[in-house]
């Protein structure tokens, strides 16, 4: 057994550390709560240039062929900066459909182009039901001469303003399917979602949206099995970014109480706090360990649905706890909107309720169980 | 990363559970039970020389101990088997006695003891405790005066009456578990009261349970398993069971602490492998207690943290393994690994519903009782070795380097 990262992923860390720690403070990231693009341009060009949007795909296709291991690395640090970016909805969601479902043409053109930062993509697949269960789906693409008709409604899709491609998850009639739309197209129209971290999430309707048949993913009616997959990969690099973000509150909130001073003493000296800060790195270790497995597991192409669903029912809640902890220990201060905090104790509630909260996960690995 | 067990572990992991599916017999268990779930005479001493045979009850250590010369890794995977198939584990001899004797006794200390704890013929019992002396155990009392001519004019005792090459041991111990069967007591003692740093005047050493003068008193636990009393009067122990140097004890008691504190969960794992097959074959109201929502999500919960904690387990054989000291990680996983056995025999008894009141040998009790054992025990690991306040002390200290109060 190896806890441990290699050289490289760890020469990456640090350079996406210092990397963030200039390019993305605080001040910035609260600016693009207010901001209508809602990421930094420049930032998102030199992150291309540092070959992180193709980190995880191969070659041939613009990327430098780096493992899923490699890409949750990144991914943690930028939990920890609170990076608002399009990267994980372009990368991690439509990039691995892509690249796991792609013909060679699609993959070529898409991959490319995302890898040089000229791309953004997002993903369409919740709908007003809520349910975290892609089959789902009730938006409906019916068969016109060599175009599918796509009508319906979809939440909760990340950057769908500034995306030049939405990946929409339909019903035909042989069941889900996968399709790559055009965001110029004709009766697709968006509104912004106001949601608790004030990130850009929309409401995307697609008013009888036509689509060629060639910008299908994969074959008609397998869409199901396949988004099933990359939303289990995209769960745990979910839970790896929500890794990062705890393991800030847990340092900022030990740094306080070590400073921090009442009754003559520094807080972090009084065993009710002591406590609160145990339990948070009992909370992170647990779910670093729990996300890391599962990781490593994609990365080794070994059955992973149950180590998927373990991580991120438990750091759904623990990211949670950390961060009621992080507001408990260090008080008033941290309540205030322009501390630290709030960023990262809103990002844990949103960050829970996307890919499916505790209780789903929980009930998909009873199924893996065999309950 | 990699978070899989190597060909070779996988090998040896494989072969521990064959002879152990062979060898815990219904017999052995219930004997473990009758002996608090140590070793008892007959069974347990039985298997456990098996074990030694090949080398897997101290497979750390040397050779020449008793050892294979193995990695921590296999040490630990070892362990985690044994209490998956129920067998007792040496949590004394064999992962804290043992070791400190390795790393700090002197080589008669090592000949006596460790090919014999190796091979499964003795086993120990830990004597820190002490009525005053619970989480604070730098506080303890009983007494071990040294009686060597040396010792005696230092003190400049012109009058001495007792000489020789002995401490001479008075006071009492607590919670002293299995000292009433096994050979040995893996003593704290004050060997210098005079010395202001309490921790500083504690030696430890190795008493003979046999030795004239000491007293062992049955105390029953909530778990129904016994604990002991152990009163010493004028004990002669005699000097060359002194393990490292004089006044050293404590610091060897910590450094035990930081390199052996660690909880298999393996015998959590088999009695949440039971509750899934109880939860599947078990029908309540017409339908399974499977089909239960809540059920299935408390039985998910707890597969999660059972999980963390074994992640936790073998985080610590791996670091052992790198030369480093897992110092708070162990305590993490005390107090990781105890709280979830004791939420898993909370939720196991809730699903049986009012059968989990049941108890070992009722008519209708379900999976032979363990789970209503557990919920009772639970109190016990939770509160033994360090509670799991002092270990969160620990992780607080230690872990985030937070300032004493």
């Amino acid at each position: 057994m190896d806890y441990g990262l290699n050289e490289q992923q760890e020469m990456l860390k640090k350079t996406a550390r210092d990397f963030l720690n200039t390019g993305c403070p605080k001040k910035l990231v609260r600016r693009m709560v207010l901001d209508e693009m809602g990421y930094p341009q420049e930032l998102w060009h030199k992150m291309a240039e540092l070959g992180w949007m193709g980190l995880a795909f191969p070659e041939k296709c613009g990327g430098t062929g780096g493992s899923f291991l490699d890409l949750t690395v990144l991914l943690e640090e930028m939990g920890r900066a609170c990076l608002p970016s399009p990267f994980f909805a372009t990368v991690v969601l439509a990039g691995m459909i892509i690249l796991e479902t792609g013909n060679e043409t699609q993959k070529q053109e898409l991959l490319s182009k995302i890898a040089e930062g000229e791309l953004i993509v997002t993903l369409a697949w919740t709908e007003p039901s809520g349910s975290y269960y892609p089959d789902k789906a009730t938006t409906r693409a019916v068969v016109d001469g060599d175009n599918y008709i796509i009508s319906g409604t979809k939440l909760f899709v990340p950057y769908a303003h500034v995306a030049d491609y939405i990946i929409c998850v339909a019903q035909t009639t042989s069941g889900v399917t996968l399709f790559l739309v055009d965001n110029k197209s004709q009766g697709i129209s968006y509104t912004l979602l106001k949601t608790i971290d004030g990130d850009k999430q929309f409401e995307v309707v697609f008013d009888n949206v036509k689509v060629s048949k060639k910008d299908i993913f994969g074959k008609e009616g397998q869409g199901n099995i396949q988004l099933r997959k990359v939303l289990q990969n995209a769960t745990v690099a979910k839970c790896i970014e929500m890794v990062g973000g705890a393991q800030q509150v847990l340092e900022m909130t030990v740094d306080y109480v070590k400073n921090r001073k009442q009754f003559g003493l520094p807080v972090g000296a009084f065993q009710a706090v002591q406590h609160h800060c145990a339990n948070m790195l009992t909370d992170i270790n647990t779910s670093r360990f729990l996300s890391y497995k599962a990781a490593w597991k994609i990365n080794e192409n070994l059955p992973y649905a149950r180590e998927a669903s373990m991580a991120k029912a438990w750091v759904s809640d623990a990211y949670k706890r950390v961060t009621k902890l992080g507001h408990q220990s260090m008080g008033g201060v941290s309540l205030m909107e322009d501390h630290d905090m709030p960023l990262y104790s809103k990002r844990a509630k949103a960050a829970e309720l996307t890919l499916g909260d505790a209780d789903f996960h929980r009930e998909v690995l009873a199924q893996e169980l065999g309950l | 990363m990699d978070f899989g067990f190597t060909p070779d572990e996988e090998q040896l992991r494989q072969e521990v559970c064959d002879l152990l599916k062979k060898e815990v017999t219904p017999e052995l268990i219930a004997e473990v039970a009758e002996y608090s779930g140590g070793a008892g005479p007959v069974f347990g001493r039985k298997l456990l020389r098996k074990l030694g045979e090949r080398g897997w009850l101290c497979p750390t250590w040397p050779k020449e101990y008793g050892g294979i010369n193995s990695s921590e890794m296999v040490g630990f995977i070892i362990r985690d088997e044994m209490t998956y198939a129920g067998a007792p584990v040496s949590l004394v001899g064999a992962t804290m006695a043992g070791p400190t004797i390795l790393r700090f006794g002197c080589d008669e200390l090592k000949k006596e003891y460790l090919p014999r704890l190796a091979r499964g013929e003795i086993d120990m019992a830990l004597g820190y405790t002490e009525p005053q002396a619970g989480s604070d155990l730098a506080a303890l009392e009983l007494r071990a005066d040294d009686k060597s001519e040396a010792a005696i004019m230092e003190r400049g005792e012109v009058n001495a009456e007792e000489k020789g090459d002995y401490f001479l041991l008075n006071g009492q111990k607590m919670f002293n578990t299995h000292a009433h069967f096994v050979e040995y007591h893996w003593l704290g003692a004050r060997t210098d009261p005079s010395n202001p740093k309490r921790h500083r005047g504690i030696s430890l050493m190795v008493v003979d349970l046999q030795s004239p003068g000491i007293t062992i008193r049955n105390m029953t636990t909530i778990a129904g398993w016994k604990t002991n009393e152990v009163f010493y009067d004028n004990v002669k122990v005699p000097k060359k069971n002194l393990v490292g140097e004089k006044n050293r004890g404590f610091y060897y008691i910590m450094t035990a602490l930081d390199f052996e504190r660690m909880f298999p969960v393996g015998g959590f794992q088999r009695i949440f492998d039971e509750l899934v097959d109880y939860a599947r074959k078990t029908k309540c109201d017409g339908r399974s207690l499977s089909d239960d929502s809540v059920i299935r999500q408390k039985l998910a919960e707890m597969a999660i943290e059972l999980e963390a904690a074994r992640l936790l387990y073998y985080q610590l054989a791996y670091m052992l393994d790198k030369g480093e000291v897992p110092n708070y990680q162990s305590s993490m996983q005390k107090m990781f690994a105890t709280e979830t056995a004791h939420r898993l025999a909370d939720v196991a008894t809730q699903i049986m519903g009012p059968l989990g009141q049941l108890q070992r040998g009722s008519k209708w009790v379900p999976l032979n009782g363990e789970a209503e054992l557990h919920y009772r025990w639970g109190f016990i690991e939770t509160v033994y070795a360090g509670t799991s306040e002092i270990m969160r002390n620990i992780i607080a200290l230690r872990g985030l380097g937070l300032p004493l109060g």
